[in-house]
């Protein structure tokens, strides 16, 4: 798969809400290429600060319009750099990078999407995708859930004809009080709806539930991961996460989350030998 | 200051010479930060380049370090991939290949845990067809000595020299450490122990810490410091090398443009190596080739040898009583 470096420019910049903003850009090359789950490095802006380019995941591909979509949540330096761009300016990308997401077999649901935070992201575009491909009978749902609602996306982004959508909030200020991966498993224990198939983003601490639910209960899981990454391209091997070995539990072998992912199945990652500080720490809003 | 005229067809001549080694143009790509060559073939033609140096190569794969193993600091980078790596058969069976068959000029970059390590990494290289030269790593820890950096001894640099020296006629370029009291010192080891070219810096020792969790970014507690942030201590190593030893020096360091290249060869430099840049810029190796090659012409520099070196350090007051006839002329 060619990988491109290209000047996008920028089409439109929306804040949603809060620190959530929609960013779409024309670059017709990399749209033209782009699958779901796949990613982008951006540069937020030329010289050394930043230095290193930004990964983003593409929420939705407009391959005949050229253009893409970005959605993001302001996090630090970059992000805020990024959400003062105008349309018509414009910014370096490389792309499309990863492996993305494998489209389920057409008619193959009951299928479960499970999104924290602005983990929906990657997920827009394929939710769209498959939608597309089904028959419209058969069950899909999307578990969507943040902190609380002011981090929610309006119901009306997530919500399509045929998909079930449950919400939760931490604190319980929209949908589901708890977290996301306890509703889905409560949900789960009511026993009528049973994925054959699940597809996540997240925080890391998400992701490491669900993980644990689909080994549990042999289902196949797709999840987005996420790790520092410098190149994108699997030059620099910054990007590393302990690597399940079944054939040899002791050993110690690392995956590039930049090119062997970011999608991994559940039973790829060795979990309990992530260290604390691959978790995002918080920001400081004064910084 | 005299300056051969552009050549006769009017395209400024890069070639550089290195001892033994000879290379097209002095653009090279920095070890760690291009992987193999092939992760970049999308963005340059690799045919482009001085040479190619690849990803350390040690006898056996290692896995290297648990992540995080990077962590951005302001103008500059902070990595312990601990030496993540094939290993040199599949290296050899692997990796290779993909570059003899664009014939461009592959430095492998080696290292080993003990100088016995060193000397048989260079044997097994040694007549392997497609490879320009050998550069070896002393940046790493020798196990027999307590986890001591090679690197930061004379004697136990030399003692790696010598053993690589020993097992191949291939050109030997050593690479240092800049966390050293003196670079020279350990230079001056380097080629007395038998190294045909020096190339510096390695990253400068660094350590990042977060201060909500209270814990070191890096799961390694201790990274090295690349990028921009790291240019002015490269340049000061290379000036300083370039006058402690008689061999030719790669400059690299922080260098992410044609400028930043070409500062690296008015102190002294033969060549130059770009790595942290490769990161923001894929396609930054070339462009910075193209940008030596404009500079030239613009400034009417024929052969980029007459520009090595050239840096004039002696004294000049524009303002003193007897500069003041020079000044008039150049006013009128
Ligand atoms: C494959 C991939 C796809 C991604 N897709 C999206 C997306 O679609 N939308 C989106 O909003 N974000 C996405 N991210 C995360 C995004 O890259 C980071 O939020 C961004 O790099 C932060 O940059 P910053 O300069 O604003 O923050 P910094 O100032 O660099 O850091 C601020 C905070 O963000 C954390 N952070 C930095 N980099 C990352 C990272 N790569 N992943 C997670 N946390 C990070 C830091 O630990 C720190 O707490 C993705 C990450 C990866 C690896
Ligand atoms: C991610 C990364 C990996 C590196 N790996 C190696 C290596 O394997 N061997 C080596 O000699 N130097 C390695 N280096 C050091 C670089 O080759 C170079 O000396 C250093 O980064 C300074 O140059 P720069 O500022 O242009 O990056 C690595 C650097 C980085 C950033
Ligand atoms: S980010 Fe460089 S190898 Fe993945």
């Amino acid at each position: 798969m060619d990988k491109i470096i290209e000047e996008a420019r920028i089409v439109e910049q929306e804040r949603i809400l809060g620190q959530i903003f929609r960013l779409r850009l024309h670059s017709p090359k990399i749209a033209g290429a782009a699958r779901p789950g796949q990613f982008v490095m951006m540069r937020v802006r030329e010289g050394t600060d930043p230095l290193l380019r930004r990964p983003f995941s593409f929420s939705r591909i407009y391959a005949e319009k050229g253009d893409f979509e970005i959605l993001y949540r302001v996090v630090g330096k970059g992000t805020r750099l990024m959400s003062g761009l105008l349309p018509g300016a414009s910014a370096s990308l490389v792309g499309p990078l990863g492996n993305g997401f494998e489209l389920p077999a057409a008619g193959s649901a009951p299928l479960a999407f499970i999104a924290g935070g602005i983990g929906i992201a990657p997920l827009l575009e394929l939710i769209e995708r498959v939608m597309a491909r089904q028959k419209g009978a058969e069950d899909l749902r999307l578990f969507y859930g943040a902190r609380t609602a002011e981090e929610l996306l309006p119901e009306d982004f997530v919500r399509m004809p045929g998909l079930r959508v449950h919400f939760s909030t931490d604190d319980g200020s929209f949908g589901y009080k708890g977290r996301i991966t306890r509703m889905f498993e409560d949900v789960m224990a009511e026993g009528a709806f049973r994925p054959s198939g699940i597809y996540s983003c997240g925080p890391l601490a998400m992701q490491y539930n669900v993980a644990k639910w689909a080994l549990a209960n042999d289902t196949l899981a797709q999840l987005s991961l996420e790790s520092l990454m410098a190149c994108g391209i699997g030059a620099c091997l910054g990007c590393a996460l302990p690597a399940s070995t079944p054939e040899d539990p002791g050993a110690e072998r690392f995956v590039h989350v930049c090119k062997d992912g970011p999608i991994f199945s559940a039973g790829s990652i060795k979990w309990n030998k992530i260290l604390s500080q691959q978790t995002v720490p918080p920001t400081w809003p004064s910084n | 200051m005299e300056q051969n005229p552009v050549t006769a067809n009017g395209s400024p001549d890069l070639a550089v010479e290195l001892g033994p080694l000879r290379l097209k143009n002095p653009v090279m790509s920095a070890s760690g930060t291009f992987g193999y060559g092939e992760e970049y073939s999308n963005f340059v033609d690799l045919r482009r380049l001085g040479a190619v140096v690849v990803k350390g190569i040690s006898l056996e794969p290692r896995a290297g370090n648990p992540p995080p193993r990077i962590v951005e600091t302001p103008g500059g980078m902070m990595n312990a991939i601990g030496l993540e790596n094939v290993g040199v058969e599949q290296f050899l069976s692997l990796k290779l290949p993909y570059l003899r068959e664009l014939s461009v000029p592959v430095i492998v970059n080696i290292f080993g845990n003990t100088v016995d390590e060193y000397g048989r990494l260079a044997a097994r290289l040694d007549g392997t067809p497609g490879i320009a030269a050998i550069e070896i790593n002393v940046s790493c820890p020798n196990v027999k000595k307590g986890g001591m950096v090679f690197g930061t001894d004379p004697a136990m640099t030399g003692a790696v020299v010598r053993a690589v020296r020993a097992k191949t006629s291939l050109p030997v370029i050593t690479k240092l450490t800049p966390n050293v009291t003196s670079i020279s010192e350990v230079a001056k080891a380097a080629e007395g122990a038998g190294s045909d070219i020096i190339s510096c810096i390695n990253t400068l020792a660094a350590m990042a810490v977060d201060i909500f969790s209270r814990r070191p970014r890096l799961a390694n507690v201790f990274g090295g410091l690349s990028g921009p942030a790291v240019k002015p201590v490269a340049l000061r190593c290379v000036y300083e090398v370039t006058r402690a030893v008689k061999c030719p020096v790669i400059g690299l360091g922080g260098i992410t443009s044609a400028t930043d290249a070409l500062e690296f060869l008015l102190v002294g430099a033969s060549a130059v190596q770009v790595g942290t840049a490769n990161f923001t810029n894929p396609a930054v190796t070339v462009e910075i080739v193209e940008g030596i090659k404009r500079f030239m012409e613009v400034e009417g520099i024929g052969d980029i040898k007459s520009y090595i070196g050239s840096l004039d350090t002696s004294c000049l007051f524009p303002f003193a009583e007897d500069s003041c006839s020079l000044i008039e002329s150049e006013m009128s």
